[in-house]
């Protein structure tokens, strides 16, 4: 059964918010970026509500929402010690955004190029392997962005290997 | 290190970001929905939203790489009204003045400056310009084709929706 699509902004994103927060935390490890996330993202939401209001079922603006999240999650993880001007984010919680994952200094490049190739991957392969990172299982990812579980896999593995490519690529040029 | 192991390491890196991610979505903190909806009414109507301010710094990169820079000399006109819109263009530097003819007389109707997108019916195939957009000052641009400005909005969902704002015409031509 397919529910109808949402026809304002807000109760569209109230319905939707535990997951656009979940995206947020477990993509940026705190509280204020992941509030910094959600509110750009209602934002931007706002912004092209028109669009969003055109889809025919609650699934496909899920789905939209999602890739928004997504971006502007991605946003944050390419540019944790960027200067911003949002309100009242406390600065001093800002280290977790791009911690090592174990704690080693070359973990922490190998993350920040790893994050800069995810943001470059085609739409699909984005939200997927992003979502993947974010801790979502194949099922939870083809719900969310309203897809068969099969095209999940496909587009993991395609961004697997874009991600290979690209990555291999850069270190020869930073080592040559 | 060989050299098939190269570039592969994010497959690991991947596998330990999913699980820090499970781990982090079972100890979720409490958010307030009301919070984050009403500050973004508040950064909207606060009128900080111009077009190159909204778009993200990865969105901005792909904008740049389809679009092409254009340098406009004071006086020089970017777009006449009644031609067809075949593209957009973002003002980076300068300011333009964007007129209508009315009663045979070019009459300014507003001003746009750095950040600001001009001919938003090049968003969409078809159109004419509904305006004459005139260069003030020495004006730094990005020009996009509508096709690849179709493009760029489907790749990037975030982009805001121009094509949508401009069905309401000011003198209610369609």
């Amino acid at each position: 059964m397919q529910q109808d699509p949402y026809g304002d902004a807000e109760s569209l994103f109230r319905a939707f918010y535990h997951g656009v927060v979940r995206v947020a935390y477990s993509l940026a490890g705190n509280k204020a970026d992941a509030e910094d996330i959600a509110q750009e993202s209602f934002c931007k939401v706002l912004a092209v509500w028109t669009r969003i209001a055109a889809l025919r079922t609650a699934a496909e603006q899920r789905a939209y929402v999602t890739r928004i999240v997504i971006n502007e999650a991605l946003r944050v993880l390419r540019y944790p010690y960027r200067k911003r001007e949002s309100l009242g984010t406390g600065a001093g919680e800002r280290e977790a955004v791009d911690d090592p994952v174990d704690g080693k200094v070359q973990a922490r490049d190998d993350l920040h190029a790893l994050w800069e190739a995810i943001a470059e991957l085609p739409e699909m392969r984005r939200a997927v392997i992003s979502l993947y990172a974010a801790g979502y299982e194949y099922e939870e990812i083809a719900a969310c962005l309203g897809i068969s579980s099969s095209a999940v896999r496909s587009h993991m593995s395609d961004a697997r290997r874009q991600l290979s490519r690209t990555l291999s690529r850069e270190r020869k040029v930073a080592r040559g | 290190m060989t050299m098939g192991a190269q570039g592969d390491e994010h497959r690991e890196i991947l596998d330990r970001l999913h699980e820090r991610g499970r781990q982090r979505a079972g100890a979720l903190p409490e958010f307030d929905a009301g919070k984050t909806i009403s500050r973004a009414y508040a950064v909207r109507d606060a009128g900080a939203v111009n077009f190159w301010n909204v778009l993200s710094p990865t969105e901005r990169s792909a904008f740049e790489r389809a679009a092409r820079p254009r340098t406009f000399r004071p006086g020089s006109v970017l777009m006449r009204e009644g031609e067809p819109a075949e593209g957009v263009v973002v003002i980076l530097d300068g300011r333009v003045r964007v007129c209508l003819s009315e009663d045979g007389r070019e009459r300014a109707i507003a001003e746009r400056g750095p950040g600001d997108l001009v001919g938003e019916r090049g968003t969409a195939p078809g159109n004419v310009r509904s305006a004459t957009v005139v260069a003030l000052g020495m004006v730094q641009a990005l020009v996009m084709e509508t096709a690849d400005y179709v493009a760029f909005v489907s790749e990037y969902p975030g982009v805001p929706d121009l094509v949508m704002k401009q069905t309401y015409d000011r003198r209610g031509r369609p």
